[in-house]
């Protein structure tokens, strides 16, 4: 029987290359997340080795950390790549005066202040220097730190000097001994580079500046405090003896000293690992985010697998009658298909990790020429092989088994016959079940819809939609028939018999023309939902900004934040009436019932260090920025008091509440004045910018948007004048309010673009799909063919003909799956109103010009095929057995 | 009604007409120089065994294989030199087609599928003639069914309203009833010869059964790829002593004198 099987396969090759196709292009979607995966966490680890290279870093004392080991587990995950990130540590800072003590202690070789400031450094073109979306970082440069090399030129010494680390020398274009522009803790310098540092790994593109220390110390740590001390070992000493030596040393201090009890020693080795597992977390929601697309595709490559094995058994039934007929049981039948679907699945998998490897070069080599290097291991170890295969031959072998059963059940009298049919099931079971899957899912959104503000609507929102997506899928085939009827009318009209033949072929079988759709259907149910999602956000977006912000002029920052200075520099203008700033910090808040982190008030709340606290400009509220009072008094601000914003912070925290912040600076209290809802404001907490200066120095603030309006009416003139000022910080883009919601939007389709590129694959194969029940469906109605050639077809006719048939299969497929989805995507404005998305949008010019694209793919998925059935000779044809 | 005139030119004709497939020592000449005339408006049965080259010829005639030599004319028109273009609108417009097996597309009801090589040339249905050609076959009450709720006979009925539905030159026949029983078989044949009798229609029928080849007014024989007898007027009994006497003697030598054109009994 296995020789059969495998016969089978050679024979009949053409018909499964599409199959193999699928699979290999599924699998290679796996296969390059995990070497991506694996790339991206060797870069990075590469990153954090070379950027933690102390035997022992002392650090503030987290007093939430403490207070969330004895509770829940909430407090340990790590917020690593939230915007946690992105503001720096939440933890109290070090006082620098601890250094002293520190390197007085034995084994202690050097210590050294850790300081990573956001930085601006203009290249030798007059433009930032920048590679996608790496950051640019200020660094301490220590003669003192072993770590790092200096390459060239001298190190940098005094206000007026810099180095740059190798990969940003590069990127910037500039040279040892050049003068330069850069923006330091938000004020403009100017600057000579002396010289070029090398470390021991890449750095993905970051753009790395080092500062003399006293100058990072005098820009980034006003106030004397830093984030953490590297201790360098002297020879010989191990991690452990350096930091109980230094813990020591830092605990003989006079008893009078707080900051001593402040702070914890730990060793590099800890941090190290610390911080690779905070990556390894983010990269393990990627790689999941990824694996949900890999699995859509491998779903819908699925289909073609089934429809593939399901045409060609249906063609040699009367093999599997003959086999039967000479002795072979069911279950050989069954398995000799299987073991067929195992090779296809196989050979397919591994061509797919072979690509999946190729894709990850590639996208190494274009991010590579970006100026993005990234670590040059081989990135794929055997288990993540093994897993690609397995998973690979897994969907072929479960695709192929309900074919294989109907091969299996074959009774070996239809041998004798001449023509063996298979009768189709009826679809009563499937239009009841695919009803009552309809209906339920539907109930249940209806349900989420009614209460959006209960804890389940999520769940039922995900377990309706499911069921939903399913329903569509089991009842392609009851609706098939009628839906191409519909569609096929015009062209039935229009093109006779072309038109007829071609809805004759759609809807002679519909589970066959269901499953081709039904692969483009899921995708074009994501693409639809995304669409959706999308121009509501965008919708919404533009909404929110008409009713919330009032400004002549909106700044942003295409860095990390707009300069200070910028903000200090347009204040000064003789037009500018008012610039509120809007500067972000994330700390740890905690409410009156909580010891630790923001609470357990859903998803709404981000975790301990990640809370986002707004400064904003005294007097900002009722002048560019309008929001909805829910309780108390925004005026409140000025006395000191913070106001909530529910619409990030949820429920718990009410007018009179006190809440505790946790900075760098220490433990806050700050009593809740006013409770609002805003979707403008990205924060949880709102004080005035006075406020939460005394708590966080200015350099470690982010200022995300700044409001301006101006004296005269004239915004054009304004703008010129703002624009004018700012050009020196280089990062800041001055837009008019119209401006800044397209900048909006224009995110928003950034994002678009990601998600249409990833589900552009599941499409890909969906395509093929239609292909491959195309040119499968022609070698089955070889006779037909011939016989409508006989009779007068031309060659032209006969193409045209498949090609209807294309579009129609694409067209229905497109036009469910874009139903389902923009229906399922048009519940969430109602379900997430209070979370941003408040005004529904149905872009139908978007969806018009989907379906018009499917029509375009129907038309290239029936090339091949039509082709080759123009191709056949008549006479061959009509005798075809 | 344009009955057969005695006089007039045969419908299609070959002549030296040689096939040969494959090449080198594996060449096969399934046709050996055959000259031949098809009367106009008259029946002609083409016999001969397996490999005879029967079928040959006849692809051959209907444009449907190309000779190796040799001249095959339908209507004046010389189709081994046409294109591929123009061989369709032959086979669309002056040819008609009945096979063995296979003859409808199955999603199109009977009478899409009798109407269809005219929806395929765009050519208007004359609704007079369809009423007559189905009445003929009597199919009246089926025309609404799919091929697959028809008999084998019922089919077969349906294929030749079609191959006649656009009046063509000739209707070409391959073993019509070679998968029905006698009395299908009988309704079938009695149907082409009364397309003959009554419409003038012209029809080259192959077939190995010679109560088939005795509703022709002429069987042909074939044997190793040549013209090897040839009999009018035929009866099931003639047509069996024919074919017996050819398997005595061997093929070679009863190759006939080529039968006159004009030899047409039946007259107007």
């Amino acid at each position: 029987m296995l020789r059969v099987a495998l016969r089978g396969i050679r024979a009949h090759l053409v018909r499964f290359l599409l199959s193999l196709l699928a699979v290999a292009l599924g699998v290679a979607f796996v296969a390059g997340t995990f070497a991506l995966r694996s790339m991206l966490s060797g870069t990075f680890d590469g990153i954090v080795e070379a950027s933690t290279p102390a035997d022992a870093y002392v650090r503030g004392l987290d007093p939430a950390a403490d207070a969330s080991d004895d509770g829940d587990d909430g407090g340990t995950a790590a917020p690593a790549g939230g915007p946690g990130a992105a503001f720096g540590s939440a933890s109290p800072g070090v006082p620098l005066t601890l250094i002293e003590a520190a390197a007085a202690a034995d084994d202690v070789a050097a210590v050294i202040p850790v300081i990573q400031g956001s930085v601006v450094l203009v290249g030798a073109d007059g433009t930032a220097v920048a590679a996608g979306q790496a950051p640019s970082l200020a660094l301490v440069y220590s003669a003192d730190d072993p770590s790092i090399t200096l390459l060239a030129g001298s190190a940098p010494v005094g206000d007026g000097e810099i180095a740059l680390e190798s990969g940003a020398l590069a990127a910037s274009g500039l040279a040892p001994g050049d003068t330069t522009t850069v923006v330091l803790g938000g004020e403009i310098r100017e600057v000579t580079v002396t010289g070029e540092v090398g470390y021991s790994a890449s750095f993905a593109g970051a753009t790395l500046v080092l500062l003399p220390q006293d100058v990072a110390l005098a820009v980034y740590a006003p106030d004397g405090l830093v984030s953490q001390l590297a201790v360098f070992g002297a020879d010989g000493a191990t991690q452990d003896d350096v930091v109980a030596s230094v813990t020591r040393a830092l605990a003989g201090l006079d008893a009078g000293d707080a900051a001593a009890a402040g702070v914890e020693v730990v060793t590099g080795e800890d941090v190290v690992q610390e911080n690779k597992d905070a990556i390894g977390t983010v990269l393990g929601f990627i790689t999941t985010f990824l694996l949900v697309f890999a699995a859509i595709a491998l779903f819908v490559g699925a289909f073609i697998i089934s429809n593939t094995f399901a045409m060609s058994v249906r063609q040699r039934m009367r093999e599997f009658a003959l086999l039967r007929a000479v002795g072979a049981s069911p279950v050989q039948v069954f398995a000799s298909i299987l073991v067929q679907a195992a090779v296809v699945g196989l050979v397919g998998s591994a061509l797919g990790v072979a690509g999946g490897l190729g894709l990850v070069e590639l996208l190494r080599a274009v991010l590579g020429s970006m100026g993005m290097e990234l670590a040059g291991d081989v990135p794929l170890d055997a288990a993540s092989v093994g897993l690609s295969l397995g998973v690979g031959t897994l969907v072929s072998v479960v695709a192929a088994a309900i074919p294989a059963r109907r091969a299996a059940l074959v009774p070996p009298v239809e041998a004798m016959r001449d023509d063996v049919t298979t009768p189709e099931a009826p679809m009563h079971r499937r239009l009841v079940v695919g009803l009552v899957l309809a209906l339920g899912g539907a109930a249940a959104l209806a349900a989420a819809m009614l209460r959006p503000d209960s804890g389940r609507a999520g769940l039922l929102l995900g377990v309706g939609a499911g069921a939903v997506v399913v329903a569509m899928l089991a009842l392609a085939p009851a609706i098939a028939t009628a839906v191409v009827r519909v569609l096929a009318w015009p062209l039935v009209r229009a093109l006779p018999p072309m038109g007829r033949l071609a809805r004759g072929n759609v809807v002679r079988n519909p589970r066959r023309t269901a499953s081709t759709a039904g692969a483009l259907m899921i995708g074009m149910a994501l693409v639809g939902a995304a669409t959706v999602i999308a121009s509501t956000t965008q919708a919404s977006v533009a909404d929110v900004v008409a009713q919330e912000v009032d400004a002549d002029l909106v700044l942003r920052s295409a860095g990390a934040g707009i300069p200070a200075g910028a903000v200090t520099d347009v204040r000064a203008l003789d037009d500018v009436a008012t610039a509120d700033a809007f500067a972000f910090a994330a700390l740890a808040v905690a409410g009156p019932d909580e010891t630790g982190d923001g609470g357990d008030t859903g998803d709404a709340v981000a975790p301990a260090a990640g809370t986002i606290v707004v400064g904003a400009t005294p007097g900002t509220f009722g002048r560019t920025m309008t929001v909805t009072t829910v309780d108390g008094d925004l005026a409140t601000l000025a006395d000191g008091l913070a106001a909530v914003n529910q619409t990030v912070a949820g429920e718990d925290w009410r007018v009179g509440d006190t809440l505790r912040i946790t900075s760098s600076t220490g433990s806050h209290e700050v009593q809740v004045g006013a409770v609002v809802t805003s979707q403008g404001i990205g924060g949880s907490v709102v004080v005035d910018a006075d406020v939460l200066d005394t708590w966080e120095p200015p350099q470690a603030q982010v200022i995300d948007t700044v409001f301006v309006r101006g004296t005269t009416g004239d915004v054009e003139a304004l703008r010129t004048e703002v624009a004018a000022a700012v050009s020196p910080y280089i990062v800041v883009s001055v837009m008019t309010s119209d401006e800044f919601v397209s900048d909006l939007a224009a995110q928003v389709d950034q994002i678009l673009v990601i998600l249409y590129a990833l589900l552009g694959l599941s499409i890909v194969i969906a395509v093929l799909g239609i292909v491959n029940t195309l040119a499968l469906s022609v070698i089955e109605r070889t006779r037909e063919i011939g016989l409508l050639r006989a009779v007068g077809l031309g060659r032209l006719q006969l193409a045209a003909t498949i090609t209807i048939e294309s579009v129609l299969t694409a067209v229905f497929g497109t036009a469910i799956g874009l139903a389902v989805g923009v229906g399922l995507a048009s519940t969430l404005p109602t379900l997430f109103a209070d979370q941003g998305l408040s005004q529904l949008a149905i872009p139908w010019g978007s969806l018009l010009a989907m379906l018009a694209l499917a029509v375009v793919v129907g038309v290239l998925a029936a090339l091949w095929p039509g082709v080759r059935a123009a191709r056949l000779r008549v006479l061959d044809a009509v005798s075809y057995e | 009604m344009t009955a057969s005139r005695p006089a007039a030119s045969p419908i299609a004709s070959a002549r030296g007409l040689v096939k040969v497939y494959g090449g080198g020592d594996t060449a096969v000449r399934a046709l050996d120089g055959v000259d031949v005339d098809f009367g106009r408006g008259r029946m002609t049965a083409i016999m001969g065994p397996s490999g005879s080259g029967k079928s040959t010829l006849m692809h051959c005639m209907a444009g449907l294989d190309r000779p190796t030599s040799g001249s095959a004319v339908v209507e004046g028109e010389e189709i081994g030199r046409m294109n591929e273009r123009q061989l369709t609108k032959l086979r669309r417009t002056r040819l008609g087609f009945i096979f063995q097996a296979f003859n409808l597309v199955p999603t199109l009801t009977a009478l899409e599928n009798i109407t269809l090589p005219l929806d395929i040339a765009r050519t208007p249905v004359d609704r007079a003639h369809l009423d007559a050609v189905v009445q003929a076959v009597g199919l009246t009450d089926r025309l609404g069914h799919k091929p697959g709720e028809l008999s084998g006979g019922q089919q077969q009925r349906v294929a030749c309203a079609r191959a006649l539905v656009a009046r063509p030159a000739v209707v070409f026949a391959d073993e019509p009833t070679g998968n029905l029983d006698s009395t299908s078989s009988g309704e079938v044949l009695g149907f082409l010869r009364r397309s003959v009798e009554d419409l003038g229609q012209s029809v080259v029928m192959v077939t190995h059964d010679p109560t088939a080849a005795s509703y022709a007014h002429r069987v042909l024989f074939l044997a190793d790829g040549r013209l090897v007898g040839d009999i009018a007027d035929p009866t099931p009994e003639t047509v069996l002593a024919t074919l017996g006497s050819l398997r005595r003697t061997g093929p070679r030598h009863a190759a006939p004198a080529e039968a006159s054109p004009s030899s047409s009994p039946t007259a107007s």
